[in-house]
């Protein structure tokens, strides 16, 4: 059972949030609340009246709606037909009544300061849009109680405030916000209530006030913490990696990533700050092989830029893809299968034309134990295991082989705080051991913490080197969105 | 059980032997339980409990009893040996779409098993599979259909002069077309429907050497849907009357009810084919229905079963042409009164020898 | 966020997601339970006994003879479906088997009955044609696809009606065909004696002979299993059905694996025809059998793409049409069986997902029940 004895109240007109390791049973708890999973055991009441959820429609009569982290939209379609999807306006038994839907829509918006036009299609939004379509989709089947899971994750430092600002307005019409999170310093500034999750149970309520971000985390892990920070530099002065003049150019012929030059020294990590979208992914994927490029890229002593992807794998390039599940895993696939992905031409996976079922399972087998990934066997698939520990697996995968060059994207994006930690310490292990490393993050403390050298990325080209060791992420943030020279 | 029985004996000549005594055997068992199945379907099996009374079995192309053409036309000879003869017992199997040649052996070999004799296969695709059948049961009466093929003591082939009564019904279309342009339309492109097109341009080229005659075939083999498929047919007529044309002659089975469609919403004159369809078309579309070339397969059913009936069972080809009367033109509806000199003249020119009707397209 | 089912609908009707344990038997089972159920419930409406009809099927279908139609039925299905398979396991979905066959066993036909050759040779020869033609009528989708990004669905679908078309063309006695005198049918020449593939005498109490090519369709299942399982290639194939994102990222050639499965599924289609021609009619004619691609399909849903699986739907599909030969006789309509195979495999679909379903919740809640008892001590460790 993925929750023991977790009690919870939650007041109306709070902003409740919901702190854990991924893996400590927040999601269940979550899908529980949503009629997504129904409880062996115990009661969820409503406003003093004991409910009983069968599926999430249930849930939804009883008031509560859900914001998933990861969108469910249409992207061709518009907001309005968003939102009334799946619970359209009836005009007269059949005709769709889009009229009073779309009044409906812009009073919500208003009244909440959604700021959302109903006629705009999806696909011309950003992220933080797209969030508030789905908000604004729970508030129209007339939720009073909202249940956000990790939010913040795919939004950039502004998106976050804007979001804050919107979820403190509906606090304040009387409605309930119950918010799924691992980023304590967000969870601090917006909560009103915290409740921590530890294993599947709670194991700690408490008022943001009486709490450090520090004591928060080492509730959520139950021990000491360690910090981003890397100590003392292992850079070498042998370039690893150069990339001259790299660009990238959408299939309408824009440019996405313009000119981008930089060296990797062994024992160097280099990291990428810049806000999404600005070209981080299509730099990497061009490093990859996996997208048509121009420039140059240099690894060690080859030219590497007309290498498809698999050549570049052999010669030692590690991949941590910002996005796991969809180029990371197979995740109806069993771990030993996982770690074959990307190396299906390497032993221990293979002999030849074959695939080395021991071998490979033999390696696994080691991944698992030296990069504690949790798990009850390596049989199990991946899609069972929780995103912290998916994610020590790819990085045990990526680096065996003996890799010189480890590209990391977003690698601790939605990983609760005792993986980030242990992802942290591989990462700098792999600067230790003579790799050169890319990281890129959205997680500016992250980037700072364990850089040696930054640069920002902005509109698909370099537009700042910064210094890690002087720099506070309110610069860097001003860096990323051009607003000024970083110091 | 029949496996338990003969398990252990697998040499091959063994197995022949008694592969027949398993049929005499299920030929004993059979009346009991198709006695009870067929009752509720025909009352004819207890009128005619005569000894000598054949159980005839019938295997019929795809379509079966009720396309309105081919099939039908064999289902009418049949109907009428029942009457007339006194059958005791008739069994009508039917082919599926696309199936295999053992499907078709497998289906004469379960009426051969099932005691009926005669067997009757309608339409040149059993070929292989009925000389297979018929030489493992030499003691029943096989007749085939359109295919001269599959020979043996015991198979009578029953042929047509398919091209010969299309000559008659090509004149006839000439003779009444206006505009001096007609058209044919196919089911499927093989040889078989081939010769009915050789046939009807050598007829009204007969008439009018510079006519101008269109040709279409519904589909091509593999794809026998162009036997079965009304819109089909009244697409491609619809195309031939728009290019000018005002009559046209089809050759298609069950896609032909969609020509006489087409002819009657152009105002146009079609012809039929196999049977008279001026009788067995919807009512409203008999109108449309000038002549019919008719394939007598009903009269070549009959007559087998006839001289199945007399003890005269004749082995080989049976021809039946113009001469023998197996193919003609329909006068129902006395549209063509007015020209029936004219085709009874060319009539007896082929009978006579004087013209060669062409089997092929050249 | 841990993540829950991320399989598609899709992919777990493809089978591309693993299914295990004994509720895999358990599914199929009760899907072909209830399609007895239905098809009784249809016969009680068309006035027909429902049990007894089906003793009747059952007691005709297990005579010899009508278990050699079975198997001989069951090879060409087996190929048929392997061929449609191997495109499913990559997210493939070659409707053209059907087209691919046709054509294949046409021009091999020809090919055959234009040579004479050593026994042995000749058989290989005309085989090894079928593949060949198969695999490049194939390709034209598969390139398609890669070069223009045409949907597979669509491309193959025509590429059907083409091969009709272009079978009919070469049918014909300018080309590929002879006649047969005396008879309406038209057909290649037949293939000499040592083209042809004698038939074994599996089955005592009949003189029937299975498909010598019955060995050719378990010796495919294997390599097809061996291929798709134990192979580097095989890995690459299901890692792209699994997740084509994924499978860029760690290096595989899609568009190569594209063309390449396409070619393979092709040439397995060319192999449908082979039985039949080189087994039992030696000559591609009017009469040759049709739409075994389409079957294919169904039966590769139904074995859910897994060579074992894949045999038993194949055994079955044939046993029904086999034991449905016996209906006419008795006044009952035939298509009874085709409303018990389609009913078999929607009810084999909705079994599947059920069982995925109860599946994928039992194993996360078996993960975390598992981390919960056992980890710990280890929690502890991994975080300090």
């Amino acid at each position: 059972m993925a929750n023991r004895d977790v009690s919870l109240s939650v007041w109306q007109g709070h902003v409740h949030a919901i702190v854990g390791e991924n893996g400590a049973g927040k999601s269940t708890l979550m899908k529980i609340l949503y009629g997504m999973q129904r409880p062996d055991e115990g009661e969820i009441r409503v406003n003093g009246t004991a409910v009983t959820f069968r599926t999430p429609g249930d849930a939804i009569a009883a008031g509560i709606g859900m914001v998933h982290q990861h969108f469910m939209l249409a992207d061709n379609l518009t907001v309005l037909e968003n939102v009334v999807l799946g619970s359209e306006p009836r005009k007269g038994g059949v005709a769709l009544d889009f009229g009073a839907a779309r009044k409906k829509i812009i009073q919500i918006s208003d009244s909440y300061g959604l700021g959302l036009d109903p006629d705009v299609t999806v696909e011309d939004l950003g992220v933080g849009a797209r969030q508030r379509v789905e908000i604004l989709k729970v508030l129209y089947r007339g939720a009073r109680i909202l249940i956000l899971d990790e939010p913040t994750a795919v939004l950039v430092p502004h998106e976050v405030e804007e979001l804050f600002a919107n979820l403190r307005e509906l606090v304040r019409e009387g409605l309930t916000i119950i918010f799924i999170s691992h980023k304590l310093d967000e969870v601090l500034s917006v909560a009103d209530a915290i409740t921590v999750i530890r294993r599947g149970t709670t194991v700690a309520s408490v008022v943001p006030k009486d709490v450090t971000a520090r004591q928060l985390a080492e509730l959520m892990v139950g021990s000491e913490l360690p910090s981003p920070e890397t100590r003392e530099s292992t850079v070498t002065d042998v370039v690893a990696v150069s990339v001259r003049g790299l660009s990238v150019q959408s299939p309408e012929g824009r440019s996405i990533v313009d000119g981008v030059d930089f060296d990797i020294r062994k024992g160097e990590v280099l990291g990428i700050a810049g806000v999404e979208g600005n070209g981080q992914a299509e730099l990497v994927e061009a490093v990859m092989g996996m997208r048509v490029a121009g420039g140059e890229i240099r690894l060690g002593e080859h030219d590497i830029s007309a290498w498809p992807t698999l050549r570049r794998r052999e010669a030692g390039i590690g991949y941590i893809p910002e996005d796991r599940h969809r180029q990371g895993l197979l995740l109806e696939a069993p771990l030993w299968e996982n770690r074959i992905l990307g190396h299906q031409t390497r032993r221990p996976n293979v002999r030849g034309f074959w695939i080395d079922r021991a071998g490979a399972r033999k390696d696994t087998q080691r991944i698992v134990e030296e990069y504690d990934v949790r798990t009850p066997g390596i049989d199990v698939d991946a899609s069972a295991l929780s995103g912290g520990n998916q994610q020590k697996l790819i990085i045990g995968r990526e680096m065996s082989g003996d890799p010189v060059f480890l590209i990391a994207s977003h690698p601790t994006r939605g990983v609760d705080v005792g993986a980030q930690a242990a992802i942290w310490d591989h990462l700098r292990a792999a600067r230790a051991a003579g790799l050169a490393v890319l990281l890129i993050s959205a997680d500016l403390d992250e980037l700072i913490g364990l850089s040696d050298t930054l640069k920002v990325l902005l509109r698909g080209r370099i537009v700042a080197d910064v210094d890690p060791r002087n720099v506070t992420p309110e610069q860097l943030g001003s860096a990323m969105t051009g607003a000024g020279e970083a110091a | 059980m029949l496996q338990n029985r003969f398990g252990k004996l697998a040499a091959a000549a063994l197995a022949g032997s008694m592969l027949m005594g398993a049929a005499a055997c299920g030929g004993s068992e059979e009346p009991a339980t198709s006695a009870t199945a067929a009752a509720p379907s025909d009352g004819a099996s207890s009128a005619a409990p005569a000894a000598a009374g054949a159980k005839v079995g019938l295997a019929y192309d795809i379509g079966g009893r009720g396309d309105q053409s081919f099939n039908d036309a064999a289902a009418a000879g049949l109907d009428k040996a029942k009457s007339e003869l006194g059958l005791a017992e008739t069994k009508e199997l039917e082919a599926g779409n696309g199936e295999t040649e053992a499907a078709k052996e497998e289906r004469l070999r379960l009426l051969a098993d099932g005691g009926y004799n005669p067997i009757i296969a309608i339409g040149f695709a059993y070929s292989g599979s009925l000389k297979k059948v018929a030489a493992e049961f030499p003691d029943i009466k096989f007749a085939i259909v359109d295919d001269a093929d599959a020979t043996g003591p015991n198979i009578s082939n029953l042929l047509f002069a398919e091209h010969e009564g299309s000559f008659l019904v090509g004149a006839a279309a000439a003779l009444k077309s206006k505009k001096g342009h007609v058209g044919f339309i196919g089911g499927v492109q093989v040889p078989l429907i081939n010769k009915f097109e050789a046939g009807f341009a050598a007829g009204a080229k007969a008439v009018k050497a510079d006519i101008k005659i269109e040709s279409k075939y519904l589909s091509q083999p593999p794809d026998f849907t162009g036997f079965a498929d009304p819109a089909k047919g009244k697409t491609a007529a619809e195309g031939m009357f728009d290019a000018g044309a005002d009559v046209v002659y089809q050759a298609a089975g069950g896609s032909g009810s969609g020509v006489f469609e087409a002819a009657k919403a152009a105002n146009g004159l079609a012809i039929g084919v196999d049977s008279d369809q001026a009788k067995t078309a919807a009512a409203d579309l008999q109108g449309v229905i000038m002549t019919s070339m008719l394939k007598k397969v009903d009269v070549a059913v009959f007559d087998f079963l006839k001289s199945f009936a007399d003890n005269t069972v004749k082995a080989g080809t049976t021809s039946y042409d113009l001469k023998a009367g197996g193919v003609d033109y329909s006068t129902t509806g006395g549209q063509v009164d007015d020209i029936k000199a004219k085709l009874d003249e060319f009539k007896q020119k082929i009978i006579s020898g004087e013209i060669t009707v062409p089997d092929k397209t050249s | 966020m841990s993540g829950p089912a991320k399989s598609t609908f899709a992919d777990r009707l493809l089978g591309r997601v693993r299914l295990r344990g004994p509720v895999v038997l358990v599914a199929p089972i009760l899907a072909i339970v209830f399609a007895g159920l239905i098809t009784s419930i249809v016969l009680l409406i068309t006035g027909d006994p429902p049990l007894d009809t089906l003793l009747l099927m059952v007691e005709y279908g297990t005579r010899p003879r009508s278990i050699v139609l079975t198997l001989n039925s069951a090879t060409y299905y087996y190929l048929s479906a392997l061929a449609v398979a191997i495109g499913f396991r990559m997210n493939l979905f070659n409707i053209g088997v059907d087209g691919q066959y046709r054509l294949a066993a046409l021009v091999a036909a020809a090919v055959g009955g234009a040579v004479t050759l050593p026994a042995p040779l000749h058989v290989a020869l005309i085989i090894f044609v079928a593949m060949v033609v198969g695999a490049g009528w194939a390709s034209i989708a598969g390139l398609l696809k890669v070069r223009r990004g045409v949907s597979e669905v669509i491309s193959t679908i025509m590429l059907n009606a083409i091969a009709t078309a272009l079978g009919a063309w070469l049918l014909n006695k300018d080309r590929f065909a002879v006649e047969v005198s005396g008879s309406n049918n038209i057909g290649t020449k037949p293939i000499g004696a040592s083209g042809q593939v004698p038939g074994l005498e599996l089955i005592p109490g009949t003189t029937s002979k299975v498909f010598g090519l019955i060995i050719l369709a378990i010796a495919m299942g294997i390599l097809y299993h061996v291929l798709i399982n134990k192979t580097r290639f095989g890995f690459d194939l299901r890692a792209t059905g699994r997740s084509e994102s994924a499978a860029v990222a760690s290096g595989v050639n899609v568009k190569r694996m594209v063309l390449i499965a396409m070619m393979l599924s092709g040439a397995m289609a060319g192999l449908v025809g082979m039985p039949q021609l080189l087994g039992a009619s030696y000559s591609y004619s009017l009469d040759f059998p049709t739409g075994l691609g389409f079957i294919g399909i169904a039966i590769a849903l139904l074995g859910r793409n897994n060579p074992v699986g894949i045999a038993f739907g194949a055994l079955l599909w044939a046993f029904l049409d086999t034991s449905s030969n016996i209906l006419q006789l008795h006044e009952i309509s035939p298509d009874i069986v085709q409303i018990m195979q389609g009913t078999i495999v929607l009810s084999v679909i909705v079994a599947y997902e059920l069982v995925h379903r109860y599946q994928i919740s039992a194993g996360q809640r078996r993960v975390s029940r598992q981390l919960a008892s056992a980890t710990p001590t280890q929690a502890e460790g991994a975080s300090a």
